[in-house]
């Protein structure tokens, strides 16, 4: 809503400068924006006009002489309307404008021109570029433009939260200024007109369909209207606030809801086709064409006005072009009218339509309010239009609407504030606001008035008393009372952990998008959950897993020329597991994935590395020790459902807690990236969490010596190193502490299809010092064990 | 001396030669043939072997090359291997680059995030976390959303069916609190929420949000005010300047936000939503409103963090673009 200063002064005295007015808007809750991007004005000073002379040699221009503070320049302007005298914007040599203009000195036909007196269009102010900006008498020269235009602005843009629909206008803004600084308000000057006989019933009658969907429609008719141009005053004042003139009728109306906050509507009582108003639901199959020419296709979700036949406009929202006023009407048929909010929302959304009338019925408007505009409308009509009101109105409102009282207490204030607010300052504010109040102290009976729809239990009143008294008012109390008992860990503890063992491995955290196309959830076979209003196809679905995104900005920093990535990511994927909102699942992942080099060759390194399975398995091997989960188990996983090939699982504690490989080229080419093979991981970061909530229990120390033996096995290709391994530790008794394999070996001594192992053996008792006799039964248990299963030979 | 106390004696005088290691290439090779050259003292102590009686030999030996190894793992060690030194006599180049180890980088907003917690975990707050698929009643009903209100045209919605949204704030958490425990609560809520929003460099169609719920007998707007300004100031230093201003949301009741001053822009910058807990939503989830009052608060991680970092494209938070990431 934008809100005229000079047409708030009409009605309550303001601060002397625009700025405090939108501070003060501010901190009543009705929030000022910036309506002026004023970044770009830095440069500008408030400069002189020192004096004014024809250009020599060029009819349209003058030669200025500006004052910028410091020195007196040469300025060329072509401005019709400046002159000697003028405080004016002044753009000097050096300076950028809006738009990247750059002032750089120039010569103009002849003359050199140090600079340019800009105009309001030249400076993002308005549109206005006939002619300079002309700024009051009292600017200071050679200050900050923005300062002045910040103090000065004519208007003042605010965002209007939904519960405020009374602020929809000048005089509720008006309103709570004049409760904020203790001042009168001052109303429109109309009264309702007195009429001996009514005519009006010979015109025009009302009907409803449901009097619960339009509670009051009030119908009157002004007959003799001229339509013409609007006179300057109603023209000045729309455009002051942005709005277009279009014909004093429409302007009368377009007026008043800015002045008042009630909509009302004109047709031409000629076109309008009957003497009937009749309000009804749309039917299926209707049409209409609105005012913007567009042809709407209506339903029963749209309550219309139609004149018994057809509809003429769509209730609360916008009326028809053919019962539109025009140059030819002469007899104007007034609407001004209280609709159910919902039933104009879901009305004006089902049409996709927003409209300055809309927006305020959806808000909740004033019933009396209805009546204020109404005759509001007709003093006007008669002074501006001069027509001649048909005596009477139209104005069915069977079920009158009441505000109901509301008990404030004194007790309830204290406590929910938290501060001592007086009893006279909650009387003003209550009463300065529009209530009825009954009560001094204690105890308050309020009544809100009928432009507060939002005023409807005692918290609300509270809130406008403090809302009024100033948020900044209310001391801030550092001593709450509070509370131990059902004080809770976070759940997320481990993921602290996670984190910097994953950044001490070398692994970058990143955020990705959970909305992704089709194409990129369609690689796995997963059945996603589907966004029915999404704002792309290409972001339509959930994530099902966190790769897709993680291949995403690994192809991102390839093109970027960095292509040594280890990258992982946490966060939520999402599976519809069955039908409906019950079968969708959450799922809390960790996934990442190594691509490109481990290092490169250097002063250090003689051999660049790459990514590779082996520097995934140990990244995994070491985060899972850091975490302290042991006896992981990790297996071969044939068929992988999450985008690994050559896939493998982890198991811990009986559980599979993630899975880690290749990743799929399926990703690649199906998502067409630039990227080579990587390598990734996944695990249930839910199921990580719990396995990390525990607490280390130490084990001794044990500081009898170690007895270290090698042992090198021939056996065949295709034996795992691991079986060995664990068949080691196995039949080590409770000495072997360690077995590392340290070295494969391949050639003619040790047979074709077969490999020499090479394994240390780390043994050490936890009671005494080994002898060789104890190794070396232990040993040859080994031998013999590992021989038997493997067919393995000692080399 | 026997062997055994030579080869003690011998090790004492490399430890006091070689500590400090010597940087200079010359002083190591010095250091080198004094000790493993083809007449050093490790070699005299190994010419000594056939002196030594049959009985001691093994125990000798093994002492002798534990020795040798030891000190030329020393070497090895602190020059690298004997092949590349001969090739190069870059290890005496103390200029040259460290051999490097990976790090990697937290991201910004997750340093945010954890900032966020920890000042309110200082403070007593506990952690919940909840869905980001959620019904209409815990995302707004429960709120004080009434079905047709132009309160919910603030918040703009993916929906999955009628009945099921992303959710659009974590508040949806607040309601699955209240229906599972009683009060008194004091939680933090942190999480990834959603907004059908075009994407430009000021909004993204995510973002994350902490949002925190007090619930107790006696709380007022100025606890309110209390604890968030003790948060505003331990995120933004003890001299930020703060203004708390009434706005207006469904689910509080009085409500407000809260805004810091930028010198830099020389203008406010809204920061948080915070209210009184609005009766309507205690009603929804069958707490007395006559015993329990409280104040919810709510903010975007991403602002905070864009703010803290001056970062001025909230994309950037979401492209991975290692040349940011690796700033943090």
């Amino acid at each position: 809503m934008r809100i005229s200063i000079d047409w708030l002064k009409e009605f309550v005295n303001v601060p002397s400068s625009t700025e405090q007015t939108a501070d003060m808007l501010t901190m009543l809750g009705l929030e000022a924006e910036q309506g002026l991007d004023t970044a770009n004005l830095s440069d500008i000073i408030i400069g002189e006009v020192k004096e004014k002379i024809k250009h020599p040699n060029a009819d349209k221009l003058s030669l200025c002489q500006v004052f910028d503070g410091n020195n007196t320049l040469s300025v060329v302007c072509g401005a019709p309307n400046v002159d000697t005298g003028q405080k004016i914007a002044f753009a000097p040599v050096g300076s950028v404008l809006p738009g990247d203009f750059k002032i750089g000195k120039a010569k103009i036909r002849g003359e050199v021109s140090k600079g340019m007196i800009c105009s309001e269009s030249e400076l993002g102010v308005s549109d206005e570029h006939d002619g300079i900006m002309v700024l009051n008498d009292d600017a200071k020269v050679g200050s900050s433009f923005v300062q002045y235009i910040q103090e000065n602005a004519p208007s003042i843009e605010l965002d209007i939260t939904p519960n405020r629909p009374d602020c929809f206008s000048h005089l509720g803004v008006a309103r709570d200024i004049s409760v904020k600084i203790s001042s009168p308000l001052h109303s429109p000057d109309y009264q309702p007109r007195p009429f001996t006989k009514s005519e009006v019933e010979d015109w025009i009658s009302v009907e409803f369909e449901n009097i619960d969907e339009c509670p009051r429609y009030i119908a009157g008719i002004v007959k003799n209207v001229i339509v013409g141009p609007s006179p300057d005053w109603l023209k000045n004042r729309l455009e002051s606030i942005g709005q277009r003139s279009i014909n004093n009728i429409v302007d009368i109306s377009n007026f008043v809801m800015m002045e008042m906050g009630h909509p009302t509507h004109m047709f031409d009582y000629d076109k309008f086709g009957s003497k009937t108003v009749f309000i009804r639901r749309g039917k299926k199959g209707e049409k209409i064409t609105t005012l913007d020419e567009i042809e709407r296709k209506l339903s029963p979700e749209q309550l219309l006005i139609t004149n018994g036949k057809i509809p003429v406009a769509i209730a609360g929202v916008m009326g028809g072009l053919d019962s539109a006023v025009s140059k030819e009407t002469t007899t104007v048929l007034i609407e001004s009218a209280f609709f159910d909010a919902p039933t104009i929302r879901k009305g004006a959304k089902s049409l996709g339509m927003s409209t300055d009338a809309s927006k305020r019925f959806e808000r909740g408007a004033d019933p009396n309010g209805a009546e204020n505009a109404f005759w509001r409308v007709i003093q006007l009509l008669e002074e501006v239009a001069g027509g001649n009101w048909v005596a009477g109105v139209a104005d069915p409102y069977p079920k009158i609407i009441e505000q109901k009282p509301i008990e404030l207490t004194r007790e309830k204030l204290d406590l929910l504030s938290g501060c001592d607010i007086n009893d006279p300052f909650v009387l003003l504010t209550l009463k300065g606001l529009g209530c009825t109040v009954i009560g001094k102290s204690k105890k308050w009976m309020a009544t809100p008035p009928s432009w507060r729809p939002d005023l409807e239990r005692e918290v609300d009143l509270i809130e406008e008393v403090i809302r009024l008294f100033g948020f900044d008012n209310v001391p801030s109390k550092y001593h709450y009372n509070g509370i131990m008992e059902n004080h809770e860990p976070d759940p997320h503890k481990g993921l602290t952990i996670m984190t910097s063992v994953l950044t001490g491995l070398g692994f970058t955290q990143v955020f990705n998008n959970s909305l992704q196309s089709s194409r990129e959830v369609s690689l796995l076979d997963i059945p996603s959950v589907k966004i029915m209003n999404p704002l792309s196809d290409k972001m339509d679905q959930l994530r099902t897993s966190l790769i897709p995104g993680l291949l995403k900005t690994a192809d991102f920093n390839v093109k970027n020329g960095e292509p040594d990535l280890l990258l992982y990511e946490w966060g939520n994927v999402f599976e519809q597991e069955n039908p409906g909102m019950a079968g969708i699942v959450e799922k809390l992942q960790l996934s990442g994935m190594i691509h490109g080099l481990l290092h490169g060759e250097s002063v250090h390194h003689k051999k660049k590395r790459s990514a590779s399975f082996f520097a995934l398995k140990g990244v995994i091997e070491s985060f899972l020790s850091r975490l302290q989960i042991q006896n992981i188990l990790i297996k071969p996983d044939k068929d992988n459902d999450y985008g690994f090939q050559n896939a493998f699982s982890v198991e811990a504690k009986g559980n599979i807690i993630g899975y880690f490989g290749d990743i799929s080229h399926q990703f690649v080419s199906g998502m067409n990236l630039d990227i080579n093979q990587s390598f990734g991981f996944q695990f249930d970061l839910n199921t990580l969490l719990v396995l990390t909530n525990k607490t280390v229990k130490y084990i001794p120390i044990i500081n009898y010596p170690v007895v270290e033996r090698d042992l090198n096995f021939v056996v065949k290709e295709n034996t795992l190193v691991g079986d060995i391994v664990s068949t080691i530790q196995k039949n080590g008794k409770s000495i072997i502490k360690k077995v590392e394999p340290y070295n494969i070996f391949r050639d003619e001594s040790v047979g074709e299809n077969k490999k020499a192992v090479a394994l240390k053996l780390r043994f050490q008792s936890n009671s005494k010092t080994l002898e060789d006799k104890d190794v070396n039964s232990v040993i040859n248990e080994i031998i013999r064990v590992v021989s038997k299963i493997f067919s393995a030979k000692l080399r | 001396m026997n062997i055994k106390e030579s080869i003690e004696s011998v090790r004492k005088l490399f430890r006091t030669d070689s500590d400090p290691f010597p940087i200079d290439y010359q002083a190591v090779e010095t250091l080198r043939i004094k000790y493993l050259g083809r007449k050093g003292l490790v070699a005299g102590l190994f010419s000594r072997m056939n002196d030594v009686s049959d009985k001691e030999r093994p125990i000798a030996g093994k002492l002798l090359n534990e020795i040798k190894q030891e000190i030329s793992s020393v070497f090895n060690s602190q020059t690298g291997s004997s092949k590349s030194r001969e090739k190069s006599h870059g290890e005496s180049d103390y200029s040259l680059p460290g051999l490097t180890f990976p790090v990697g980088h937290v991201h910004p907003l997750q340093q945010t995030m954890d900032d966020i917690k920890s000042i309110f975990m200082n403070i007593g707050f506990s952690v919940a976390y909840g869905p980001e698929i959620d019904d209409d009643f815990h995302n707004f009903g429960a709120l004080n959303f009434p079905p047709e209100h132009p309160a919910r045209d603030m918040q703009d919605t993916f929906f999955i069916d009628s009945e099921t949204v992303l959710r659009t704030h974590t508040s949806n958490v607040q309601i699955h609190l209240m229906e599972e425990k009683d009060p008194p609560l004091r939680y933090i809520i942190p999480g990834r929420v959603y907004r059908n929003e075009a994407i430009s460099f000021k909004s993204y169609c995510l973002f994350h949000q902490v949002e925190g719920l007090y619930v107790d007998k006696n709380v007022s707007f100025a606890d309110q005010k209390g604890i968030l300004e003790y948060f505003v100031k331990r995120m933004f230093g003890a001299n930020t300047k703060m203004r708390f201003r009434p706005s207006y949301f469904p689910f509080t009741e009085p409500s407000a936000e809260v805004d810091i001053w930028s010198e830099k822009r020389s203008q406010w910058l809204e920061i948080l939503g915070c209210g009184m807990v609005d009766p309507e939503v205690f009603k929804s989830v069958d707490i007395d409103t006559d015993i329990w009052h409280g104040f919810a608060f709510g903010m975007g991680i991403e602002r905070i963090c864009m703010l803290k970092y001056g970062i001025d494209d909230i994309r950037l938070l979401y492209q991975g673009d290692m040349r940011f990431l690796e700033q943090f």
